[in-house]
Order: C-alpha cells, then structure tokens, then sequence
C-alpha cells in the first residue's frame, strides 16, 4: 500500500482512480478478516491433521496452515483485480460467468464425484471446484440486475423471471442434493425480491413456502430429518457439535491461548465447518464475538454505504452480496454454538477450502467494484435537498 | 473493455428511451422503499450477531471450572464411605498413557521397551501394538500413576500423550468387593452399591455429598481377614460372612471368598471370585434353621411346655427316613433337641406345627422371598411351591432342608429371633441413630428370649462349643449341610458348613453368621467337617476381635436369664 498512499487526487492513473474510488474502510475490514482467518486456521491445522492422517499419509501439522496461505494469496489477488474492473465490465463478466456457473452447476450430477453420498464436486486438476460455490455471488448480481429493472418500470414482470432462475438453480441443487445452499440462495433472493419492492404480504408468503420446503425436504430426505431431529431432540448423531461446544466451555472468556487447546483435538472438522468452536477454545469468547462483531461491521459499512446509492443495481447487488456473506457467517457461528441444525456451510475467508475462498473473494471484489464511487459526491436524498 | 450492457432491463426494452418515460418520483419512491427495508434487515442482523454473543458469554460463562477443564469427561461420581467416615470408594484424576502411533520419532521397538521398563504391569506385546496401530490416536495404559507418568514424560517422545481421566478408586482394595462393586472401562457401576446406587452416585447435584453405608471398615475388616484364615486351614472352596445389627436390619460387614480388587476387577462378572454368596448365593443351611423351628411352634402354641419331650427314634416320611447323627436313644427335652441337634426332634415339631403355619413364618421372616436389599446382586430362594409343600417338606424343612436361602436372610431371620421378636429387612445404608427400618413382629418377647437362652446353651452344651468368645456371651447355632451334587441328589463328603449366631446373649446387639463351601478338615485340628469344627472357630475369632471395637465389654460373670430352662438340660462337666 506504500505505493498507493503516494498517489495524488489529481492523478488520473488506473491505480489512482481505483484507490480514491474503492471503499477504502470496506477493504481495511476485509484484510483484517482474512488475517483474522489464517490465524484461525494455523490454529486449527494441527487437529485437522492429526485427524486426517493415517499410517499411510502423514499430514504436518501445518499443512493446511500452507494451502490456507496459498488461497489467501490468491483469493486476495482475485479480490483486488475484480474490484479494479469497470462497474459495467463487472457486471457484465458476472452475468457471462452467471451462465457459464449455472452450466457448470447443470453437469455435476453427469461429471462430479461422490463424497459422502451427495455429488457437489467437479474433480479439476489439483483443485475440486464446487459450482455452486462460484455461482452464489454470481447469481446474486445477475438476481440484482434483473430486479433493478422494476425500479424504473415497476410493470416488468422481473420478479417472476427471477424466481424462475432461482427454481432452476434450487432444482439443481436439489439434485445434489445440497439443501443448505438451495436455502441460502432462497433466502439471499427473497431478501433482494423486498429491496425491489416485493409487497411484504408476498415476502412472508414466500418465508411460509419455506418452511413449507424445509417440511418436505425433512419427510423426503433421512439426511436433513437426522439433522433436524438431532438439533431438536439433542439425540441422534450429535457428536459433532458437542465437540464445538466443548471447546468453547474449554475456552472460557479468554481462551487457553494459541497452541494449548486440546478439545480442538476432538472436533471433526476443525479447519473447514469448526473453526468458529477452534478460535472460542484457544482465543476466548470475547475473542470469538470480536469475529462475530467484524462481520457485522462489514455489513454495516457496506449498507452504510449503500443508503447513499443511487443506483437500484448497486443497491440490489451490494445488499444481496453482503447478505450472502453476512448469513453465510451467521449460519456456520450459529451451527457452531448449536444455535442451528448441523449444516455444512463455511465461515466466509475464515474456513479452509479453495473454492468458498476464491468464490468469497470474488463475491467482495464484485462488491468493491459495484460500489466504486466518489466518495465526495453525497447521493442520498436524506443527506441532502432533493432536486424539484 | 467488455461491451457496456444496458445498464437495466428497462433501458433495454426496444422503443423505449429511458429518460423519457422515467419518472424520478416512482424510482425515488422504489430507492425510498429499499433504503428502509435495508435498514431494518440490518438491525435484523445486529440483532443476531448479538444473540451470538449471548452464546457465547453462556458458554463461557456458565460451565463450572471444573467442566470447563475436563468437558468431554464422564461426571464426577460421589464417593462412598463407611458408617464412620472411612472412605470406600473414590474418584480422583488419573493419568492415561496415549500414543500418536503416526508421530513416533525414532525406534518403535526401543521405545516399547522403555514404557514397558515404566509400565512392567502392562504386557509388552500389548505396548508395541498400540506403538504400531494404524489410527491417529490410541491408548496405551490407563490409571498411569504420577511418578509413571513423569518418567513417561522424561522419555521426550513427541508422540506419547498423557491425559487426565476420571478414575474411581477403592482404597482398600479388596475391601468389601462383593459388596461395593465396581465400576466399568466408561466410569459405570457394574456390581454392588456402585450398580444399584448408579443414579444417586451421579447426580451433579449430590456429587460432593459422600454416600454413607452402613458397613463399619474395621468390623468388615476383621471379617474377611477370619474367614480367609479359616478358609486356608479348611482348604476350603469358599466362605461367607456378614455381621448385622439386631435391632436396625443395618448390615455391618458382608464378607465373600474368593473376592477381587475392585481397582482391577478384570475378566467378567461370572467368575468365581464376583460371586457374592452372601446376597447372590442360596444354600440348604441346615440345623441353623432349627432354633426357628423351635420359636415357630413356641409362637403357635404347638409347642406348650419347653420341658416337653421328643422321640429320636428313627422316623419314615414316604422313601425318606429321618434319624440323628448321634442318636441319644433317649426322649429329648426341647433345649436338649438344640444343644444335641436332633433332625427326628425338629421335624416331630415341625410337624405339630403344620405346614400352613410354617409358611406362614417363613414368610413373614423373608425367607421365601429374596432378600430386601438394596443392591442388585439378590438370590431367589428355593423351596417347594404351595401345591408340593407335603409331609415331607413340612419336616425336612423343620431342620433345614429342602430349602435354600442366602446366609443374609439367615442372618435377618436370627436378628428377629434374638432382638425380641421384630424382623426388620436388611440394609446397607446407615440409619439415623435409633431409627431401625421399620420392623414386623413375628416372635413374642418371650418367646425370643426362650431362643437366647436356648441359643446360648447351644453354644455352651452343645456342638457350638468352639464358638464360644469368653466373655462376650456369645449364642448360636451350628449347621452342617451336604452340598448338592449338580446332577441332583447330595454328595456326602462334601459339607456347606454354617455358624449362625448373636452376642452378647443378654442384650443381643449383633448377629454373625459365617459359612465355608466344602471345608476338607484341618488335620492339625483332628480333620473334621462338620461346622463345629470347621467354622465355629472363626466365627469366636471374629466376635473377640470385633466386640472391643463396637464396644461390648467382655465379662465373665454376666449370663443371659437361663432360668425358663433350668434343669431342662444336662450340664456338661468341665
């Protein structure tokens, strides 16, 4: 940043533009997070693999420590050159990778591979792509701009068009199955529907047709009923989120200190779906809700923010990206303090994996550069007269 | 540069220029809308992020010290302690020898060897096992001891890991066994108190509140240390014992041989040693049951006169026939059926008495049902249904055969004999002082007492010499019973001997009963096998050790009232 804390207002450099445009404040959040992240995954790496290694693989204890640094170099790199394009170039790259995401999502259950008895991947070389993991922010711009449209003709019927997009990709994920995913993209779009003016009658219709969906899927499917019950029961396969919450009765207030955990031993999968429960054991309660706190600043300032926009895509698209993030934080927290059915989500650039990394990545550089603006042009009709 | 797409669906749509029919108000009034509901989902949000965090500080929070450090461990099990504090049972934090087979630097075998030098009670085959299991994590050893576990430490493998686990221990070791029990590899009770008493003993709420017994350790001690003395003289199979309070039904000792370390039970609960004969095992007892044969008819009225005399005279009952061991050829007078034993004289009464009337003691005595005690171990007793209660069984039974019971009704049944007549159920748990079970008359006042009188003389006179404690006044009676032969029938050489018995006999405060399984004889104390001579012995070895510690003063010169059977009975010469 030495570089960029050098340029000049009137420089009219690509670099120049784009540092005195970005969301500065946003950016500075979104690294502290990332740090905050491979922290947490350095200290969840030994358990992970201790618990992954056999006689036959011996994984070091930081090997997913490395692999972390890696998408972290990369998903920062994607981040930054996405956050440089162009509003429009954006948009338009995301609706082109839009198509080809929901191709790709179209030809899982053909080409992807199995693991534990649900097909999500695509086997690259050296690298299993998850579709669906790179179609959410991009849904969610194409969602946006396709219900911007009512804002200047409100009789476009984009709603129903949407919500047909949005079946597609549901019926897809069903498919999979992936039940989580489907219901976080539901939720994401009915939330972007309202923004577009959706009448609320129609909202809380749709959060009925939800549960409506949740019901079927747990009468159709012994994965999600198993789930559900042992959430509500507390019987059945709980295991796994007793273990979280060991640790976090381990952890007390203020942890047992980076390194000196030992119920993280225990967890399942402490570097990818428990590494919320692996910081509350080594770095404490006050540490962990100081994480939960930076996601909700995030949100914050991007709708902060976005009050001040003028322009229905930039609204629907920032708020649409910044939910997906911001519920797909809350949904791995609350599983983790067994607030939630057990459910296999990520915590946005805190978990490991390679594909929620990257797709975070893009997700934010997306909304970077949607929100690219300059920051001394006041567009918010409450901050200032309204023209005649 | 891509290609700039509209910017929306409407600036799309072919015909229309936007800025011409866009009208600022509506889109304005739409951003209105957007603006507010954006607001209020993320209020929605703070809201949740706070829930969160009340998680959290719960979490945190609310979990005792004590769980928070050990979370995933089993629950703190309350200890269990005797009738004066001494701690019977105990859980403290052990040390678990782990190993990360995958981590191990260096040479397996060596390192084998090295734990195995620290560990010598752990096989060496099982250490290099576990040094080459195929999995992430595996234990060693369990119940790793402090100075082990710092040795282990010392050897600097990266791979060894040593963890804290809850660990019951028994101080005593083989203390009470039988009656304790154990617990399991999962920290669950698996016999005895720790069984029977599972919920109470973990229950969070009442885990620092000791739970207290009615066993007396140095009277417990005693007992098993006398019969395991007798046992190896007698080279015996097995022996039994338990002490009890005649007037509250608590249990003082409760002894069975061969017994186990309840800190290793090892192997599973059918062996010989986790039998508990005095609860479990149901025996044919013998002439100890006479004396309640004797109260049975006093207490009905068949029995008119303790001068009344008895045939011994050999008797027919259908294939059986009834006779003495030592036929005296002469009438008997009742304290005389006693002091000599007589089967023909106790059947001739039970036989007055009536079968209808007999179970009806039996019963209101316990010994048709099993034994109300409070851990889980419990023997059914045998005897002969309603229907199958003839001629036979009325007199077999009236001195002692035909059924079997445990030696703890025995012993229940002798404390309603001598205590006055109240049978109060037996119990391992420490009463309030002066507050027995709840207790039913069966016997009269007098009737009791003739039974002192005659059970003291039985002792005296008769085949219970050697049991006899100087001073202390001890009174009982001997049983001899041939044990059965597992096809069916009985196998005359081989002998369930019995001492049934109280003390002192004036003021009868506790009742002993004690048993060997298939005594050989000892030959230094002339080789034979009857209870007289087999387990009398131990059961005065007892009384002169126990009475000084429960505070019965020996004195010679005090007798119970023998007056009611004055001049009934022959005195021997001394």
């Amino acid at each position: 940043m030495g570089d960029l804390l050098r340029l000049g207002r009137a420089d009219r450099s690509f670099l120049a533009r784009w540092f005195w445009t970005v969301d500065r404040p946003l950016l500075f959040l979104l690294l502290a997070l990332m740090g905050f992240g491979l922290i947490a995954v350095a200290a969840a790496s030994p358990a992970a693999a201790l618990r992954l290694s056999d006689a036959a693989t011996r994984i070091p204890p930081l090997f997913f420590l490395e692999r972390q640094l890696l998408w972290a170099a990369l998903g920062l790199a994607l981040m930054l050159a996405v956050s440089m394009l162009e509003k429009r170039a954006a948009r338009t790259l995301a609706l082109a990778g839009a198509l080809l995401a929901l191709v790709a999502l179209a030809a899982v259950p053909f080409i992807g591979t199995d693991v534990n008895g649900a097909t999500r991947w695509i086997q690259l070389p050296g690298f299993q792509l998850q579709p669906v993991e790179l179609l959410k922010p991009l849904f969610v711009v194409l969602s946006a701009w396709l219900l911007a449209a009512r804002f200047d003709d409100p009789s476009l019927p984009v709603i129903p068009l949407s919500a047909g997009l949005l079946a597609l990709v549901v019926g897809l994920l069903a498919l999979q199955p992936d039940f989580g995913q489907a219901a976080l993209l539901m939720a994401v779009w009915l939330a972007m529907a309202a923004l577009a003016g959706l009448p609320l009658l129609l909202v809380f219709g749709g959060l009925g047709l939800g549960l409506v969906g949740l019901a079927l899927a747990y009468v159709t499917s012994p994965h999600v009923a198993r789930r559900i019950d042992g959430f509500l029961h507390g019987e059945g396969d709980t295991y796994q989120v007793d273990r979280a919450l060991d640790c976090f009765r381990a952890g007390g207030l203020f942890g047992t200190g980076p390194g000196d955990g030992t119920a993280k031993f225990r967890l399942p999968e402490a570097h990818t779906d428990y590494v919320f429960a692996v910081i509350g054991e080594e770095f404490g309660a006050i540490a962990a809700f100081a994480l939960a706190l930076l996601y909700l600043v995030i949100i914050l300032r991007v709708v902060l923010q976005l009050v001040e926009e003028d322009d229905p895509f930039t609204l629907l698209a920032g708020a649409g990206l910044a939910l997906q993030f911001g519920a797909q934080a809350f949904i791995n927290m609350s599983v983790n303090l067994a607030l939630a059915p057990s459910k296999g989500m990520t915590l946005p650039f805190v978990s490991h994996g390679g594909s929620s990394y990257l797709a975070t990545a893009l997700g934010m550089g997306l909304l970077l550069a949607f929100t690219r603006r300059n920051r001394h042009v006041q567009a918010s009709p409450y901050l200032r007269a309204q023209p005649a | 540069m891509p290609p700039a797409w509209p910017a929306t669906l409407a600036e799309a749509r072919p015909g229309s220029r936007a800025p011409s029919v866009r009208l600022p108000g509506a889109r304005q009034a739409a951003l209105g809308v957007a603006r507010q509901r954006l607001v209020i989902g993320l209020l929605a949000f703070c809201a949740l992020i706070l829930l969160l965090g009340a998680r959290l500080v719960e979490l945190a929070v609310a979990a005792p010290p004590a769980a928070r450090a050990h979370a995933a461990a089993a629950p703190a099990r309350a200890d269990i302690i005797d009738r004066n504090g001494v701690v019977l049972a105990t859980s403290y934090r052990a040390m678990a020898l782990g190993v990360r087979p995958h981590d191990v630097i260096g040479d397996r075998e060596a390192l084998a060897l090295a734990i195995h030098a620290i560990l010598p009670r752990r096989p060496l085959e099982a250490i290099r096992a576990a040094l080459h299991h195929d999995a992430p994590f595996t234990f060693i050893a369990r119940r790793v001891m402090p100075d082990e576990a710092e040795a282990l430490r010392a050897l600097g493998q990266p791979a060894l890991v040593l963890e804290r686990e809850p660990e019951r221990l028994y101080p005593h070791g083989a203390l009470a066994a039988h009656l304790l029990g154990f617990t399991g590899i999962d920290g669950e009770g698996a016999m005895g108190v720790e069984r029977a008493f599972e919920e109470r003993l973990t229950d969070p709420r009442r885990s620092s509140e000791p739970l207290v017994l009615s066993i007396d350790a140095r009277v417990q001690q005693v007992l098993e240390s006398e019969l395991a003395r007798q046992k190896e003289r007698q080279s015996a199979e097995a022996a039994a014992g338990v002490v009890m309070d005649a007037e509250t039904g608590e249990v003082l000792a409760l002894a069975s041989l061969p017994a186990f370390d309840a800190n290793a039970p090892g192997g599973l609960a059918g062996l010989p040693s986790h039998m508990n004969r005095i609860t479990l095992g149901v025996y044919e007892l013998g002439s100890t049951l006479k004396p309640l044969t004797v109260a049975m008819g006093m207490e009905a009225g068949t029995i008119r006169s303790l001068a009344e005399t008895y045939p011994t005279s050999g008797l027919r009952v259908g294939r059986h026939s009834i006779r003495d061991l030592h036929p005296k050829g002469r009438p008997l007078t009742v304290p005389e059926v006693l002091i000599f034993s007589s089967n023909v004289g106790t059947a001739k009464m039970a036989e007055a008495l009536g079968a209808e009337r007999q179970r009806m003691f039996l019963r209101r005595l316990g010994l048709l049902d099993p034994v109300p005690i409070e851990i889980l171990e419990k023997g059914r007793t045998l005897h002969p249904s309603e229907a199958s209660w003839g001629l036979a069984s009325l007199l077999t039974i009236g001195f002692g055969h035909g059924i079997a019971v445990t030696p703890l009704h025995l012993a229940s049944a002798y404390a309603t004999l001598v205590n006055g007549g109240v049978h109060h159920p037996a119990t391992i748990l420490r009463r309030p002082a002066g507050r027995a079970v709840p207790g039913e008359r069966v016997f009269s006042e007098e009737v009791s007492a003739a039974a002192r009188a005659m059970l003291r003389v039985a002792v005296t006179e008769g085949t219970g010499r050697r049991a006899d404690a100087p001073g202390y006044r001890v009174g009982g009676k001997t049983g001899t019973a041939e044990k059965p032969r597992p096809g069916g029938g009985y196998d005359r050489g081989r002998n369930i001997t019995t001492f049934a018995g109280a003390f002192p006999m004036d003021a009868p405060r506790y009742v002993v009963v004690v048993m060997l399984d298939d005594p050989r004889g000892d030959p230094e104390a002339g080789g034979g096998r009857t209870a007289g001579a087999t387990i009398a012995p131990a059961f005065r070895n007892v009384v002169l050790r126990i009475a000084p510690v429960l505070g019965v003063r020996p004195d010679p010169a005090r007798e119970p009232d023998l007056s009611m059977i004055a001049g009934l009975y022959q005195e021997r010469r001394r």
